[in-house]
């Protein structure tokens, strides 16, 4: 094998003192196709980020030839010949295809002939079957992914890093995308490709860099591999076992039917989803990016638009529900929290105990028109207590908390509200260890009050060990259910791999 | 580890001590009781548009057609009077004009979801040329006897203070006890901090959009009155001026952050009584009017680069778990 093109040596990068990638070796040869597979959140689209230039490593170092680089935006890194396809299209929507693909390198006298006919011989070359004259909002998925690619190539890029860049394409789209990438790599640019499709990797690249929790597990050449390997790599942990611990004896029995979800449709993230959530018991729904278990739950309690549902029944407690906002969903006992508390989870420039508050008055809604700082100071206590925050003082802002304590207050504010179906979305991401174990004892508590919980983890072994009842989720539905009994983590990933 | 902490607020509060004392003790005919009292009238008006534009401001938003709402239901009651109307109707269909056009601004950015820079814009510029076209016969809509009494709101005084300064600080207590005391204020601050984890607490969101907007048109309507009470007319040409300027400069000099959910009643005080200081003072010196655009100007990029240094947005911290 050839030098390698592109190399990272003990890569590490924290956020907020937690690691996303830690010491993580890799090599990228030149002319290889490198997949990169891990579960959600293994770190790697951390790792091709710092590869992209668009985070810094905190340490460890990165060479390009040999040449230790360190680019601190996309711009260097392109500069450096890496391009990456991101999954969220980074071209512009209302310019042409053209205009693009030449975006940046415009000459100051910027003749829109001149840049029509570059763009027609330089797709031509690639046999690309793009028109540059049409507007980037008008092609479909697998023509915007083109457009990107061509701009790859044309900044003469050497690695082109792409993410999960089959999601969004048909299978024959997917078939002339892989004939796009060998065609690439007959002319000698490296790819590093991102996927969850475990027999896209084994099909198209030539060697399989497996990550977990942030580390490397193994490099390979793709013929040692099959599917069993990559997902025992992906899986086997030896991480915390208290944490995890098995928990089959334990499991709770299901009271009551609370919610039952009938063919729920919402273009694109969910197709014909069924479900029924179950009081007394902890229901985990496991799913891969792009599985739209997150959006099946924001529709039920009313988070996302209305004019993005499409059809489908769902009953709560026996009552045919459809909620247009949250504000109904809530006083009908649905608290949803947040998986991503910094958008929508806390307001920062409140105190801890306003923060709570607020989810107290919003369940009241009439009946307290005047607010009480004394009460509100009361309530705040009280749930600093009952959920152990550590923090300085109530008049502390919450953006100024640590992500274990901030969670603990977004899920404070929805609990003040008494719900009797809670959702957790992602309870512990980016929560440190010993938060982590309060929040599991939480939710289980929850459950034995007889309360239906759901929750939506990414994270196999948080789902065995807190669920009594598994759902998992893949292209918009629930496709399997597992009982705790006969759950684990290898057919649970087989389940929810395509 | 315990920084102190720099609010604008004190940075503001510090400046107009400064330039008050300054002032005091280098102008003469500055500080005297008369032009203490002419200096707070003058800006009353200019603090309780402030009010209205801090309501909104706190939700996230803005408000560019107040000063329309301050001339033009004013305009139509002088203008229902001097037709032979009675001032009580007049004042019925001024207070109903006002409220249907806060309404119709909070449901174009509510329901309609228009940012509420161009929606208030737009109406704004109707509201106006309505005004212009159809209900004024003149620019200025002059008093008539029928108004005889109402003037006491702008030129009387109660236990010798001048009545525009009595409203302010009326309006004053008044929003204040709203934003602080009420649940809808409490909520308001919660839409203005983040929109998103408001709606998702269950916070009826778009009717409290449209409640600001009606409450902000509603002291916009009360501020035209004061005005057109102390000068015996409406100079509806007003809406051509540069004062929606000023009523920004206010909000945002005394600390109200433009990105929402900061701030208070007290900011607005703060800030209009540095601009009536600084107005004031100008006008001793008999400075140009475009010199004192100049000192605004400079005054007012000042506080807004001040206000971005001390609240930065922390990108590291913003792709926290964007793993």
């Amino acid at each position: 094998m050839t030098a390698p093109i592109l190399e990272l040596r003990q890569a590490t990068k924290l956020y907020g003192g937690v690691p996303a990638i830690d010491g993580v070796d890799f090599s990228l040869a030149n002319g290889e196709i490198h997949a990169l597979v891990g579960e959600n959140g293994a770190g790697k689209s951390t790792l091709t980020k710092v590869m992209a230039g668009v985070v810094t490593l905190t340490s460890g170092t990165m060479s390009v030839n040999g040449k230790e680089v360190a680019p601190r935006t996309p711009l260097e890194a392109r500069q450096l010949g890496i391009a990456m396809v991101f999954q969220e299209n980074s071209l512009v929507p209302s310019m042409t295809v053209a205009q693009n693909l030449f975006l940046g390198q415009e000459k100051f006298y910027n003749r829109l002939r001149g840049i029509y006919i570059a763009a027609q011989q330089f797709l031509q070359s690639l046999n690309f079957d793009v028109t540059p004259t049409a507007t980037v909002a008008q092609l479909g998925a697998a023509k915007k992914q083109m457009v990107e690619i061509a701009r790859a190539v044309l900044h003469e890029a050497r690695v082109i890093i792409f993410d999960e860049p089959t999601a969004t394409l048909t299978p024959e789209e997917k078939k002339y995308f892989f004939d796009l990438m060998r065609e690439l790599k007959r002319r000698g640019v490296s790819i590093i490709f991102i996927s969850h499709a475990l027999e896209e990797a084994l099909q198209i690249s030539d060697r399989i860099t497996v990550l977990r929790d942030g580390k490397h597990v193994v490099t390979d050449e793709t013929k040692n591999f099959d599917r069993a390997r990559i997902i025992q790599a992906m899986v086997g942990r030896d991480l915390s076992k208290t944490l995890y611990a098995e928990r089959k004896a334990s499991v709770r029995p299901a009271k009551e039917r609370v919610l039952t979800v009938e063919n729920l449709r919402m273009a694109p993230m969910v197709k014909n989803n069924s479900l029924s959530i179950f009081a007394g018991q902890v229901t985990g729904v496991f799913g891969l990016v792009g599985s739209g278990r997150t959006e099946t739950f924001k529709i039920v309690s009313g988070i996302l638009k209305r004019d993005f549902f499409h059809g489908g029944e769902i009953v709560l407690n026996g009552r045919p529900v459809r909620y247009l906002t949250p504000a109904p969903a809530v006083r009908d006992g649905i608290a949803y929290i947040t998986e991503d508390r910094k958008v929508e989870g806390f307001f920062e420039t409140m105190s801890i105990a306003r923060n709570i508050y607020i989810g107290l008055l919003a369940k009241l809604g009439a009946k307290r028109p005047i607010v009480f700082n004394k009460e509100a100071e009361t309530v705040g206590k009280q749930w600093v207590q009952a959920l152990n925050v550590r923090a300085i003082g109530q008049d502390v802002k919450v953006v100024e908390l640590s992500g274990g304590n901030q969670q603990k207050i977004v899920i404070a504010k929805s609990l003040v509200q008494k719900p009797g179906l809670i959702i957790f979305d992602e309870p512990t991401r980016g929560v440190d260890v010993g938060a982590i174990a309060e929040i599991h004892q939480l939710i289980d508590r929850l459950a034995e009050e007889g309360n239906a919980v759901v929750m939506i983890s990414s994270y196999l072994p948080e789902i065995l060990a807190r669920s009594d009842r598994i759902l998992v989720c893949r292209q918009g539905k629930v496709v399997e259910e597992f009982s705790a009994h006969e759950a684990t983590e290898e057919k649970i990933m087989y389940a929810a791999i395509h | 580890m315990k920084t102190v902490r720099l609010t604008q607020q004190g940075i503001v509060f510090t400046i107009f001590i400064l330039l008050f004392a300054g002032f005091a003790v280098f102008l003469p005919g500055f500080f005297t009781a008369d032009n203490m009292l002419t200096l707070l009238q003058n800006v009353a008006v200019l603090g309780i548009l402030g009010l209205a534009m801090a309501l909104v401001v706190i939700g996230r938003g803005i408000d560019l057609s107040l000063i329309a709402v301050l001339a033009v239901p004013t305009g139509l009651l002088l203008q229902l009077v001097q037709d032979g109307d009675s001032f009580s109707h007049a004042l019925l269909m001024a207070a109903l004009l006002t409220f249907a056009f806060g309404l119709f601004n909070g449901w174009l950015i509510a329901y309609a979801e228009v940012p509420s820079i161009f929606a208030t814009l737009a109406t704004g510029l109707f509201l106006a040329g309505l005004g212009q076209t159809a209900l004024f016969k003149l620019d200025v809509v002059q008093w008539s006897p029928g108004l005889a009494g109402f003037e006491k709101l702008g030129q009387g005084a109660l236990f010798g203070i001048p009545m525009p300064i009595v409203m302010f600080a009326g309006a004053c207590l008044v929003v204040a006890a709203f934003l602080r005391r009420t649940r809808y204020g409490a909520f308001i601050y919660a839409i203005g901090d983040n929109p998103f984890a408001a709606r998702a607490s269950g916070l009826p969101t778009r009717p409290l959009i449209v409640l600001q907007y009606v409450l902000a048109s509603l002291i916009g309507l009360m501020a035209g009155l004061v005005l057109a009470a102390s000068v015996n007319s409406m100079p509806t040409r007003i809406y051509n001026s540069t004062m929606i300027y000023d009523v920004i400069l206010v909000v945002v000099l005394g600390g109200i952050g433009l990105a929402g959910g900061r701030g208070g009643v007290l900011n607005v005080v703060i800030g209009t009584l540095l601009i009536g200081t600084m107005l004031n003072g100008m006008t001793i010196l008999d400075m140009s009017y475009s010199a004192q655009n100049l000192v605004k100007g400079v005054v007012l990029l000042a506080a807004v680069i001040t206000d971005s240094f001390l609240n930065p947005r922390n990108e590291e911290t913003a792709q926290q778990g964007d793993i």
